[in-house]
């Protein structure tokens, strides 16, 4: 019996249907509960994500001000004037003396290079020998420690005695030494054994004929030895006078410090403390002066004519850096005249400061700066190598999942392209370390792919190496994304487009993937996105070098290490005291990449909204 | 001609000449396999996997369309189609006309501008955008978008134009328009045209087909089928006593 013909025919229906009271709490009715929650689900989403920015901006919004004063006691203490003089001429001597350094070398290698070509190879031969009666070394080392009886010893003695000999009989004896002079020293080798503490006197011989031969070279490249002594003692008079102020500076910046963290102590009164530094500063003048003359002392000093090509080419950039060199000491000289010490620095001065700033430098004994340059460079460069070989792979693969593959080859291609996302990115940053640091530096060795820029490779850790993980990470993202857009163009299209007689390969090309286009981009800048935030891949493979990437080697620069916006902050936000201007710093960091990534999200939405309403 | 998706059959039986520069209409219930027949003739039924003429052949020009040596391009830029629901590509219009040439290798500048010109004269547009051929295809009206089907379909100077509903997601006045188009264009170019709408059929064409069940119930000239029909099934179809 079913339950509906229990009820009384004569029951009416309406009223049942019309049930008025149903379940209801404090008043609210359940259809405005479930309505309610299902609200309050999606406010929490925003809720967090305006606790997040707010959160961001309470700790990063008292940078501004803590670096400003910061830079204003940098300035007031006269340490800026001290960089300003400092800095550049360090820069311009490093540059310099290296080249000086490198011509002279090459010069001295014309004369006495054979001396050491001979001398080295001796050295090497020696260890060769060494090495080849090793295992007969070793057991005679098992017996002295032992402290046998002396008799005992006597054996594995003649034993090293012969191995010895042997090594120096068959071992192979480069050109460099004459066939008399070989069989001299075959003998020596044949002496080579613990008991022997004397050096060869081969070696001695051609040790003391490189030294000899170095003297007299020495002394024919006179001038070119004394115009690098000269350069390099340049500026020696100005850094001395330096000295001193360096010490007052940070004297007056650490009283100027406990002023800020006590109230009891004295206030600084900096135009006072300044004084010694301003006195200085016409000291400070003249022995730049001095160093520009000496500079220009040390150009006519250099000699007109190598033995070497390479020495002639050196001398030749130097020619051209000198006067470049004299007139930065010029610009040298008018900013420092120019210099206010007690012109406050402003806010704004600031913001540049962290905007532009070509520093990143943190828990330094003089000056911290909080420049993002270098951190940003990292990050960008990071990405668009990522972006560029993330995209048209990605791109690639979609096309032919979507247009080409049959449903058996898209079973198996969407979930393996798909699970790369699973990978975890510290894994990630293993394989960075492990596999492909070595390969991508071993790779940069053969010598046929030495006409690459930046080829060889030094670092294994760099910028190439993060953005190729990055690039594997980023390829679900916009294989999905580029996939979905190109599904989603009409098979009308197909069908209109095959009608007209096109092949399959012009319908995808002209018509499908210019379709798609707007969601394919839509889904490269989301995957910009992902690159960008990515922390733990570049913090174990970018290499972690604060400085913006040299741009001198073109394309190498891919090669160089670098830190990122996400890896510095990984990397220094465990290790700074809460609330310091380091911890706002990484702070307005966090607000910087929360800007991009906002910026690139929208671009996003907007490309991927002109997919859904194509009309222009 | 036979026709099968896969094991079950479509068309059975199918004998019918279209007559050169006239316009044909097919018409039947839904499901008697009019567009399927429409499909065959250019061959988009290539694009349906296990889809295949399994008796009989298809002769376009004389030319049997499955032979060995015949290219599905060639055919194609021969027959041309348009579609139930207008589907231009979304680019600008002149583009959408320049389409079929260009895939066909076509680069001079001078012949595509001529090409659409004349393609949109002969689909009545060329007045209505003259003055904004690069403008965005999908901003066209619906009547405007299916002309431009029209127009880009006749772009390559096909033999044969082959049209399925072309009407039928339209407007009255905007049908009025693509079927006055219909009866001009059988000047120039041999039009089957599939229709719902026996008044079309009637104002349009110059023969007509009945199909049902995937079979060819009669076919003879417009007026003698309508006014006239041989078959009872005809009559009984005509006069809605069955559908």
């Amino acid at each position: 019996m079913s339950p509906v013909s229990q009820q009384p025919a004569s029951r009416p229906l309406g009223p049942l249907l019309l049930r008025k009271k149903g379940f209801s709490l404090f008043g609210i009715t359940r259809a405005s509960l479930v309505r309610r929650f299902f609200s309050a689900m999606a406010s929490v989403a925003i809720i967090v994500l305006v606790l997040i920015m707010v959160f961001l901006l309470r700790d990063g919004a008292g940078f501004l001000s803590t670096y400003r004063a910061s830079l204003d006691v940098y300035r007031k203490s006269g340490m800026e004037l001290c960089d300003l003089l400092e800095q550049p001429v360090r820069e311009m001597q490093d540059k310099s003396t290296s080249l000086l350094r490198r011509a002279l070398a090459h010069e001295l290698a014309t004369l006495t290079g054979e001396a050491k070509q001979r001398r080295d190879a001796v050295v090497v031969l020696i260890g060769k020998v060494q090495a080849m009666s090793a295992p007969e070394r070793a057991a005679l080392e098992v017996v002295l420690t032992a402290s046998a009886p002396p008799e005992t010893l006597a054996d594995p003695r003649d034993q090293l005695r012969q191995a010895t000999s042997r090594a120096a009989m068959s071992i192979p004896i480069p050109s460099v030494l004459s066939s008399r002079e070989v069989e001299q020293f075959r003998r020596e080798l044949a002496t080579l054994t613990p008991e022997n503490t004397e050096l060869l006197p081969m070696l001695t011989a051609l040790e003391a004929e490189f030294a000899r031969q170095d003297t007299a070279a020495r002394a024919q490249f006179a001038p070119l030895s004394a115009a690098v002594a000269a350069c390099e003692q340049a500026p020696a008079a100005l850094y001395e006078t330096l000295v001193p102020l360096h010490k007052h500076a940070r004297n007056t910046k650490e009283l100027a410090q406990k002023r800020l963290s006590s109230r009891d102590q004295p206030e600084v009164h900096f135009p006072d403390q300044l004084k010694p530094i301003l006195d200085a500063r016409e000291t400070l003048l003249t022995r730049l002066d001095d160093y520009g003359s000496r500079l220009k002392q040390a150009q006519a000093a250099l000699p007109a004519e190598t033995r070497s090509e390479e020495a002639a080419e050196l001398l030749a950039q130097v020619r051209e850096l000198l006067p470049e060199q004299a007139v930065q000491t010029a610009g040298i000289r008018e900013k420092v005249l120019e210099w206010d010490g007690m012109h406050t620095v402003s806010m704004f001065h600031a913001a540049l400061g962290f905007c532009f700033g070509p520093h990143w430098i943190t828990n330094s004994p003089w000056q911290d700066f909080y420049g993002v340059v270098p951190l940003l460079t990292g990050s960008v460069l990071i990405s668009v190598i990522a972006l560029l070989i993330a995209t048209p792979l990605s791109i690639a693969a979609a096309v032919y999942t979507s247009q080409f593959a049959s449903d058996r080859e898209k079973e198996y291609i969407k979930p393996v392209i798909e699970f790369i996302q699973a990978i975890p990115s510290i894994v990630l940053g293993f394989i960075g370390i492990a596999l492909l640091g070595d390969l991508i530096k071993s790779v940069s060795h053969w010598p046929l792919l030495a006409w690459l820029p930046g080829f060889p490779i030094e670092e294994r850790l760099n910028m190439f190496n993060a953005g190729c993980l990055l690039a594997l990470m980023a390829v679900p993202t916009m294989f999905s994304l580029a996939e979905d857009a190109l599904n989603s163009v009409p098979q009308s299209y197909a069908a209109a487009s095959e009608a007209l007689g096109a092949t399959k390969l012009q319908t995808v090309f002209r018509v499908i993937v210019p379709a798609a286009l707007s969601g394919i981009l839509a889904g490269i800048l989301l995957g910009l996105g992902r690159v960008i935030g990515e922390t733990m891949v570049v913090l174990l493979v970018a290499g972690n070098r604060i400085a913006i990437p040299d741009f001198g080697d073109g394309l190498g620069v891919v090669f160089q290490p670098a830190h990122t916006l996400t890896g510095i902050i990984a990397q220094e936000l465990g290790e700074v005291s809460r609330g310091s201007g380091h911890w706002q710093a990484l702070f307005m960091v966090g607000i910087l990449l929360f800007i991009i990534s906002l910026v690139v999200n929208w671009c996003a939405r907007a490309f991927a909204r002109r997919l859904e309403t194509p009309k222009s | 001609m036979d026709f099968c998706y896969g094991s079950k059959a479509a068309l059975q039986g199918i004998h019918l000449d279209v007559e050169y520069h006239r316009v044909t209409a097919l018409i039947g219930p839904s499901g008697c396999g009019k567009s399927t027949l429409l499909r065959c003739i250019n061959r988009m039924n290539d694009r349906v996997a296990g889809a295949r003429v399994s008796k009989g052949e298809i002769l376009v020009k004389g030319k049997n369309i499955h032979d060995a040596d015949v290219d599905l391009t060639q055919l194609r830029k021969q027959v041309g189609m348009v579609f139930q629901k207008s589907n231009p590509f979304p680019k600008t219009i002149y583009e959408n006309v320049a389409y079929g040439l260009r895939v066909h290798g076509v680069k001079d500048k001078t012949a595509i501008d001529e090409a659409v010109e004349r393609s949109l004269t002969q689909a009545a547009l060329w007045d209505e955008l003259k003055d904004r051929l690069h403008a965005h295809a999908l901003g066209l009206s619906g009547g405007q978008q299916q002309r431009l089907c029209i127009a880009r379909a006749i772009a390559t100077m096909p033999d044969v134009l082959l049209m399925d509903e072309p009407c039928s997601a339209l407007d009255p006045i905007a049908t009025l328009k693509i079927e006055e188009l219909i009866t001009q264009l059988a000047r120039d170019y041999t039009v089957v045209i599939v229709t719902h709408n026996m008044q079309q059929a009637v104002r349009v064409s110059d023969f007509t087909a009945f199909l049902h069940l995937g079979k060819l119930v009669e076919f003879a000239p417009t007026e003698e089928l309508f006014t006239n029909p041989r078959e009872k099934l005809t009559d009984s179809y005509l006069r809605g006593t069955f559908s």
